[in-house]
């Protein structure tokens, strides 16, 4: 098996020192940052993204397979930023105002990073200007809003207003998402992506910054 | 039959003459909705909810000052309970909602964990006979008692390290999250063991293990992790008193391990949640060996539904159920402020007028 497989293995079983040992490994071997990244790290977390949309493996697979792609991508990271190397996109993410709810939240920011998108994490109670400057500021391609209750679901169509009225509606995609949302909540607030799990919002988020490149 | 037959008659699935009501509001709307439900009952003739709380287990230390040097950025109005389980205040946008923080969190070996001050609880036989006393009296006064031991083990587990660490130590670093789930367990048994013996007629446990659409974790680790310790808490109450009433609560899609809670002892399930899982195709599969507490939908039908679609809800559900109950039918959880109260109403409304042959 060739390290990279081995990289991508280890990862998927969550052996976060492994995966930290050969990527060390794997760099001193001279193979370049950007193939250890997306052949070993980000193949893994395709496969446990998979396999978490397919209910074969829940949250605690994801975040042991997060956690050893973190103790990687640390490694990768001067190299890749040496060789010029950018993220697949950027995304700024939050929950949103008046809702203090973050599980979901972070678990679509692993998925996310998981397909090597960069990910500004704005938090909990995040108001709809907090997402639009961000999105101004950073660069970002996408914007995340996620909610747990039905009380505080409006607020994401605060969102779509506040970038509509900061004149970057055509720049940025809003995606939704939460326990209580809805596709057709999405199509009425005039948002761009509902998906109804962090492995979905994932690829969806990955679609748009290819589409948008 | 009193209200306490009714109450366990449904329970046991042996008939009923009405359906009790049964709801929580969220402080906004028992400030604003309170007055017109106590008006309701009275012009419709109907009680409120039979349910009374019994005491908790008192603890040794109530300072929770203490716990306040395992955090260093504690939000000014922040509060902390005796597990040191802290909780922020957010947003005025966030009203009633609390942002939490866990004490263990940040800890990375076992033996940071062994010298947390976990909570001691301590009781003598003159508490537990004054407490009797006080259970008695609401049972005289035809309620049911009820013990809330909602956060059973693993979510007071979760509370104290946080999700993430805990499901990566169940994961990989075994020790540290046996460590936590057994003090917890522990101190779980001491909690169900001082109800029983207070005389609850009924605990009230609760452990979210579902998200909206799948299970929060495989049912191999759940079987492993959860599972044992869960048993291990009903069965010390049932040690003491065979008949206790156990009720679980998980949000969520929990059909997985609807067989596990059976075969553990649960008599009665909260909340079936419609938008996670369907009532009739849960019923026809367990409601001869579990009875159900929910049903209706608070993300859905409650804030969204008009009055008839709720009235419709609850008639549908007391249906599916039959003549047998099984079913304590009501809102899957607290009502949030946008519930309108027509459809407040219209609840109350339906659990009067569906034993009533002229509806």
């Amino acid at each position: 098996m060739s390290i990279l497989s081995e990289i991508s293995e280890n990862l998927q079983r969550g052996k976060a020192k492994i995966v930290k040992e050969l990527v060390q490994q794997a760099i001193d071997e001279g193979i370049p940052a950007q193939d250890i990244l997306e052949k070993g790290l980000l193949a893994g977390m395709d496969v446990v993204g998979d396999r978490f949309k397919k209910n074969e493996v829940f949250v605690p697979e994801v975040l042991v397979a997060a956690r050893a792609m973190n103790m990687g991508t640390t490694l990768l990271k001067p190299l890749l930023a040496e060789s010029g190397v950018e993220a697949a996109g950027k995304v700024c993410i939050g929950t949103v105002k008046g809702d203090l709810h973050d599980i979901g939240k972070n678990l679509v920011k692993m998925m996310m990073e998981g397909k090597g998108l960069e990910v500004v994490d704005l938090g909990t109670d995040v108001a709809p200007e907090t997402y639009v400057k961000t999105a101004i500021e950073q660069n970002c391609q996408i914007i995340c809003c996620s909610a747990l209750l039905t009380t505080t679901m409006p607020v994401m169509g605060e969102v779509v207003k506040e970038a509509e009225k900061a004149g970057i509606r055509d720049k940025v995609k809003i995606m939704i998402g939460g326990a209580p949302v809805t596709e057709a909540f999405c199509q009425q607030i005039g948002a761009d992506k509902y998906t109804t799990d962090a492995a979905s919002a994932a690829d969806a988020a990955v679609e748009f910054c290819r589409g948008m490149a | 039959m009193t209200e306490r037959e009714n109450f366990f008659s449904i329970i046991k699935r042996t008939g009923y003459e009405r359906i009790p009501v049964m709801y929580s509001f969220c402080p906004y709307l028992q400030e604003t909705c309170n007055d017109k439900v106590e008006a309701l009952l009275k012009e419709i003739g109907f009680t409120p909810s039979p349910i009374a709380y019994a005491k908790s287990i008192p603890v040794k230390d109530s300072d929770t000052e203490k716990f306040r040097c395992y955090y260093d950025d504690l939000k000014e109005g922040a509060t902390i309970d005796i597990y040191g389980v802290a909780n922020e205040p957010g947003s005025a946008a966030a009203m009633h909602m609390t942002h939490m923080r866990h004490p263990l969190e940040r800890m990375e070996t076992l033996e940071e964990l062994e010298t947390y001050p976990f909570p001691e609880f301590v009781w003598d036989e003159e508490d537990v006979a004054a407490q009797l006393a006080c259970n008695q009296a609401f049972k005289a006064q035809d309620r049911v008692v009820c013990g809330d031991m909602q956060c059973t083990v693993w979510e007071t587990a979760w509370y104290m390290r946080g999700m993430e660490v805990l499901m990566m130590d169940m994961m990989s670093e075994e020790e540290m999250a046996e460590f936590v789930l057994d003090k917890v367990t522990a101190l779980a048994v001491q909690r169900a063991e001082y109800y029983v013996k207070t005389g609850v007629d009924m605990l009230y446990f609760g452990d979210d293990v579902g998200m909206q659409r799948t299970i929060m974790m495989s049912r191999e680790l759940y079987q492993a992790w959860i599972k044992p310790r869960l048993k291990k808490v009903v069965d010390a109450a049932r040690a003491i008193n065979p008949e206790v009433v156990i009720f679980y609560h998980s949000c969520g899609f929990v059909e997985p391990f609807i067989e596990d809670l059976i075969e553990v002892g649960i008599d009665v399930l909260n909340p079936v949640q419609p938008e996670c899982m369907d009532f009739g195709e849960i019923h026809a599969k367990y409601g001869d060996r579990i009875s159900f507490h929910g049903t209706i939908g608070t993300q859905t039908t409650m804030p969204f539904g008009t009055p008839e679609e709720v009235r419709a809800e609850v008639f549908k559900n007391l249906d599916i159920a039959g003549q047998k109950g099984g079913l304590l039918v009501s809102p899957t959880h607290m009502l949030e402020p946008e519930v309108p109260w027509e459809n407040i109403k219209a609840y109350i409304q339906a659990c009067r007028d569906y034993t009533k042959s002229d509806s």
